[in-house]
């Protein structure tokens, strides 16, 4: 039978067919293009929920298609195919339900802009690369997917390039993951190598992945492999230290940053990890270093949102803590619990960033400090971006809860098996928890309760590296110090959808769906539900675990969820006081001296973001500029112009023998001297032609004669 | 019958037509020596046939030689247009004194 899978691949198609049709032809549409996008990516979307559909309710439905497209030889086959089953579907689903929201949102956010039409190009583009990347069969497909959302990344997070710091903020973005790239191609290549003999198309997921939990795939191809693959995800996905380049992301309109900053491309390093996770399982060293860089990341990272008063820098901070939950996760084995945080994150992120964009469109400034009271005058607003905060703090029964519980749950579960990072998951996870609601409250204090504070600084803030363009900005000058609007219907209406879904998208993930077909059995794969991970039962007799303790988690598989009391209760107490603290410290507006910079070293510390800027300019950027960059032009001057120089002197002087010698000397000499001798015999042999027809018939007569006589003798 | 008599018969008239087309300078003379040649060919021609093919009912010998005659007939008469013009224009029919087509 012929399911709706075998039409994924229209899911990227269309969004490819939007961007072209609107490149081409958007500028003369009545909608300047936005209602191609809108109705492909629709489009994409309905497909996507009934595959989502189909794969939810069949548990294990998989389907994959490739064709060859270099048959290079060897048993070397280069693949351009599509894998679907539940991981894609679940991917299919939040790309193209968030792009959807985003093409819907943006027709109003960015009415009036001079390049409305090339930005729904390049929207529609973005979404085609992330379903090209997710629909992936392989590695190397996979990576030019990730490529092209860097790409379009970088040219959307520029999209407003007459300014500096933007082009500043796309060029880092576009340099710090392209310096994980490196890692991740390398990493594939490494990977396809250890296949190579394996395998006829090496750089197949799935044929990697039974090679790899087979075991014919050598260990330190798996480890070396997987460690480079997840340098690209530590880029990719804003981990620590690499994560430098995502709040200066956040230069691009809002919309870009909801869809691509905060809900698809920064988790396509998660979903890498997922999609090849029994083959980083193979290595307890590997997942050591994704939990020990996730633990890090999910908790540095949202301690920096702490000083920030840019409201998308704030949400940028927490989207770079949010996925160092889903990598700590996936180190310490927490498969299902990962891209469940991917998927529910996805949908409140990019709801919160959403809210956002409406905000800034209101009071026309990025800086929190430059709201408050928006209550009354944004209710919509209000209610939507309360819910988004709630599910990002993971207040009980919201998306956010259900999912970062998981990441907990599976941390400490993973601790019984002897690991400590699984205990750091858990403590770490919880304090981050704190630390998310602090600063969500923070920021919800200052921009919707107390008085409208106005924007005294306005022109500050657009200066900002992160400050928002606004299209009537400039046109309205005086409308600063107006009181603030509801925004329209076209950006009201993806908040309320996405406000549903981040109330609601977290049921097929709790523990009220513990019969098939929930989230884990819809994103478990075969070979996941039957892998084990290899070095459990050595590590765990080492650590001195009992063997009875390690059987629930031995697989990788936790079950389904269930309800766990103690950590309610320690998840609901962390909210309140984090609530607590920050209305005792903001609720009644804006303090002079903000609390979170009062906190001495700790502060200094977050304000520098630890430095990471300043080192990464001083070690990095310096260094490469003034230095190697010299080097290279002495390199370039010297070396390589002498190398050209002297070799086009050579050329040029073995040319000139040549000439002399070859050309002038034997061709023209022989062709001149052919000319010669034929003027020469010619000069003699025309005395013949005397005109004389006697003798003609002579001579004619005379051949014959001979001719005879000639022909008597041989015979 | 001896072939021979025929043969030399033709032979005398095919030298008697080679001298007569190298040496004699009136154009109409060289033109009644290639005539000369033609019909000695002609007499090898009806010659051989009877020597060769007597049985055969087509005689082709014969038959070739009536061509030739016909052949030799449309060429003296080209060959006299081309020597009554030669002489309009120059007053002459000697072939030693045409000899304009030379180097």
């Amino acid at each position: 039978m012929e399911s709706v899978l075998a039409l994924a691949w229209l899911v990227p198609v269309l969004p490819l067919a939007s961007a072209a049709v609107v490149a081409a032809t958007g500028k003369r549409l009545p909608w300047g293009g936005a209602e191609v996008g809108i109705l492909s990516v629709g489009a994409a979307l309905a497909l996507s929920a009934a595959i989502a559909w189909e794969t939810f309710t069949n548990p294990g439905e998989t389907l994959e298609r490739a064709f060859a497209w270099s048959p290079l030889g060897g048993g070397f086959v280069l693949e351009l195919g599509m894998l679907v089953d539940g991981l894609t579907a679940m991917m299919f689903l939040l790309v193209t339900l968030v792009s959807l929201m985003v093409h819907v949102y943006s027709r109003g956010y960015m009415e009036g802009e001079a390049r409305f039409t090339y930005y729904y190009a390049m929207l529609s583009l973005f979404t085609f690369s992330m379903l090209l990347l997710v629909i992936s069969n392989n590695t190397l497909q996979a990576v030019v997917g990730w490529e092209l959302v860097g790409l379009c990344s970088f040219l959307l997070i520029g999209f407003y390039w007459e300014e500096k710091s933007n082009q500043d903020a796309a060029n880092k973005a576009f340099l710090t993951t392209k310096f994980g790239d490196v890692g991740l191609i390398v990493g594939v290549i490494v990977l396809s190598a250890g296949m190579l003999g394996l395998s006829d198309t090496p750089f197949n997921f799935g044929e990697t992945i039974d090679a790899a939990v087979s075991g014919e795939l050598a260990t330190g191809t798996i480890v070396l492999g997987m460690l480079l693959i997840f340098v690209g995800c530590i880029s990719k996905s804003g981990q620590m230290p690499l994560h430098v380049w995502l709040p200066d992301a956040m230069a691009g309109p809002t919309p870009v940053s909801a869809l691509i900053h905060a809900a698809t491309m920064v988790t396509a390093g998660v979903f890498l990890l997922a999609r090849l996770f029994p083959v980083l399982a193979q290595s307890a060293l590997v997942m050591g270093v994704i939990a020990v860089v996730g633990i890090l990341t999910l908790f540095f990272g949202g301690l920096l949102a702490l000083v920030q008063d840019d409201i998308k820098k704030i949400l940028a901070y927490s989207t770079i803590s949010q996925l160092g939950y889903m990598v700590a996760a996936i180190g310490v084995g927490g498969y299902t619990a990962s891209i469940f945080h991917l998927f529910t994150h996805g949908f409140f992120k990019a709801l919160l960033f959403l809210g956002a964009g409406s905000l800034i469109h209101a009071v026309h400034s990025n800086d929190i400090s430059a709201m408050g009271g928006l209550r009354r005058p944004m209710p919509v607003t209000f209610w939507t971006f309360t819910i988004g905060s709630l599910a990002l703090a993971g207040f009980p029964m919201t998306a956010g809860f259900f999912s970062k519980d998981e990441i907990l749950v599976s941390g400490d579960l993973w601790a019984l098996n002897g690991f400590a990072t699984g205990t750091y998951v858990y403590w770490v996870g919880i304090a981050a928890a704190f630390v998310t609601t602090f600063y969500m409250a923070r920021a919800w204090f200052l921009i919707f309760t107390g008085e409208h504070r106005g924007a005294p600084h306005a022109a500050d803030a657009h200066g900002g590296h992160g400050a928002d363009h606004d299209a009537q900005a400039d046109a309205h000058a005086d409308a600063h110090h107006a009181a603030p609007n509801e925004s329209g219907r076209w950006m009201l209406v993806p908040l309320v959808v996405l406000a549903v879904l981040s109330l609601t998208a977290g049921l097929i993930g709790s523990p009220f769906l513990q019969d098939e077909p929930n989230f884990e059995a819809w994103t478990a794969t075969e070979v996941i539900e039957g892998t084990t991970y290899p070095f459990l039962a050595e590590y765990a007799a080492g650590a001195g675990v009992v063997a009875a303790e390690k059987g629930p988690s031995a697989k990788i598989l936790h079950g389904p969820p269930t309800w766990h009391l103690d950590l309610l209760g320690i998840v609901l107490a962390a909210f309140a006081g984090a609530v607590l603290l920050a209305w005792r410290l903001y609720g009644k507006g804006l303090p002079d001296e903000d609390p979170t910079l009062r906190m001495g070293p700790l502060s200094r510390a977050l304000v520098a973001k630890y430095g990471f800027d300043a080192a990464g300019y001083r070690y990095v950027v310096v260094p490469v500029r003034d230095r190697l960059s010299a080097w290279a032009t002495r390199v370039s001057n010297d070396v390589i112009d002498g190398v050209v120089g002297g070799t086009g002197a050579a050329a040029k002087r073995l040319a000139g023998v040549t000439y002399a010698t070859v050309d002038q000397g034997i061709i023209d000499g022989g062709v001149n001297g052919a000319a010669f001798s034929a003027a020469w015999w010619s000069a003699r042999l025309r005395r013949i032609q005397s005109g004389d027809v006697q003798r003609y018939a002579g001579a004619l007569v005379a051949g014959v004669v001979l001719l005879v006589l000639a022909f008597v003798a041989i015979r | 019958m001896s072939l021979v008599i025929p043969l030399l018969l033709a032979t005398f008239l095919f030298c008697v037509g080679v001298y007569g087309l190298i040496a004699r300078r009136n154009a109409v003379l060289v033109l009644i020596s290639v005539e000369l040649m033609l019909n000695a060919v002609n007499i090898n021609l009806v010659a051989f046939q009877n020597l060769l093919f007597p049985a055969e009912a087509a005689a082709s010998g014969q038959l070739f030689a009536l061509f030739i005659i016909g052949v030799a007939a449309a060429e003296v008469g080209v060959g006299l247009a081309i020597v009554f013009n030669l002489f309009r224009n120059r007053a002459t029919v000697d072939v030693d004194r045409v000899d304009a087509m030379r180097w």
